[in-house]
């Protein structure tokens, strides 16, 4: 990938914000490239059914969008690869991204990296993953039919995957810290699976510890708001319990992060960096949808094209919504 | 050098897609066992992963020692089929 081109515009990650952009960068004829180090669709790609982006009446598997969308930048020209920005370098004229392929130049960046789940951080937790700890329902629940699991969480993405989880598992415990956060449709689907005891939900309570041996997972430790120890038996652990931006290839950069990571842009969606701009769940005041996503990688390709034309007028930094 | 590679995935797993995408673009074939399909291999994935996870990727070398991938982790997956 090491070449002495300078490429027009370099798209770090390949989730909707990103391919959306793509689709209208490369219909305006920008030469488009795209480094994606997980999944093409990001975290949409690994998300069973998608009920709330636009135009699906009946909703849409996460992962037939994801391919849909990726079809869609490749028939316009965007050039898709496989591999990890590892840092980048704002001291040139141009952009340099330091690459698992090489070093590449790029007049425009457009950072939509998105968010990974956030891990609990509690003793068991890494050293069972895998093996009893998982973040992706749609990949890991096959290996749970019949068998009883612990959801840690209580926003959309913990409802909806213990719902999904249901398919397999014979019981779903779901441990939350507060209240049920989800969307009402989300918590009037769960209340039918509460009903019928597939789920119990158990709110106020903590992890502590996830408990296991040579087997796998058994128990998962939880702490009560009054500082009580309970103890839930289980045969997996599955962990949604909210969203960190993917911005540690930054942290070395003139690109500005928020205190939690996210990356702060002004109304032109452009960073602290000129030419650097940033879309999507990765950046400050993002509010976490599939559709706001893909909206904003329209508008950032629109400002792109007009940075790479010399005619982007600056924008004053504006203060956004609160951080998840 | 490879002799063949076998991908333990599921129907609804995208990091399993993105091995067999991967592979692809290489022009590497390989061997799918599709866990939905065949419930009964679960056992069999997890015996030689120490996972219970896919995608599962299994690259066999032409002298029969095997190399053994849990997840989509291209920075594994790039040098045992290279």
């Amino acid at each position: 990938m090491s070449d002495n081109k300078t490429h027009q515009l370099v798209i770090v990650g390949a989730g909707p914000a990103a391919l959306s952009a793509a689709i209208y960068t490369t219909r305006e004829d920008i030469e488009t490239l795209l480094f994606e180090k997980g999944v093409v669709g990001g975290l949409a790609a690994v998300t069973d059914i998608i009920d709330n982006y636009p135009g699906f009446a009946q909703g849409v598997h996460g992962l037939d969008l994801a391919e849909s969308l990726r079809t869609q930048a490749e028939r316009f020209g965007a050039n898709i690869t496989l591999g990890e920005v590892l840092a980048i370098d704002t001291s040139t004229k141009y952009p340099k991204l330091l690459t698992t392929d090489g070093q590449v130049r790029t007049k425009a960046l457009l950072i939509a990296t998105g968010c990974d789940y956030k891990k609990t951080g509690v003793p068991g937790e890494q050293e069972y993953y895998a093996r009893g700890v998982h973040y992706c329902a749609t990949c890991d629940g096959a290996f749970y039919r019949d068998k009883k699991l612990v959801v840690i969480g209580g926003g959309n993405s913990a409802v909806q995957e213990s719902i999904f989880l249901t398919r397999f598992a014979s019981h779903i415990d779901i441990l939350v810290r507060s209240k049920i956060k989800a969307s009402e449709v989300l918590q009037k689907e769960l209340q039918t699976y509460i009903d019928n005891g597939k789920i119990t939900i158990h709110l106020g309570i903590s992890p502590k510890e996830i408990v296991g041996n040579e087997d796998g997972v058994y128990e998962v430790v939880g702490q009560t708001t009054k500082g009580e120890l309970k103890k839930y038996q289980t045969d997996g652990v599955f962990i949604f319990i909210g969203l960190q931006p993917n911005t540690n290839f930054l942290i070395n950069s003139q690109v500005e992060l928020d205190r939690y990571g996210f990356i702060a842009t002004d109304g032109n969606l452009e960073t602290t960096v000129k030419g650097i701009f940033a879309a999507g769940d990765v950046r400050k005041g993002a509010t976490m949808q599939i559709a706001s996503a893909s909206g904003e990688g329209a508008t950032a390709a629109l400002k792109i094209r007009e940075y790479l034309e010399g005619r982007l007028h600056t924008s004053e930094p504006r203060e956004l919504e609160v951080n998840p | 050098m490879v002799k063949n590679i076998t991908i333990f995935t599921t129907n609804t797993c995208g990091y399993c897609q993105m091995v067999k995408k991967y592979l692809t673009a290489k022009g590497m074939g390989y061997d799918e066992v599709n866990l939905d399909q065949h419930p009964h291999r679960r056992a069999e994935a997890q015996n030689i992963s120490g996972a219970m996870t896919v995608p599962i990727t299994v690259v066999t070398k032409t002298d029969d020692t095997k190399e053994v991938i849990v997840g989509y982790n291209l920075s594994k997956l790039v040098p045992a089929v290279n």
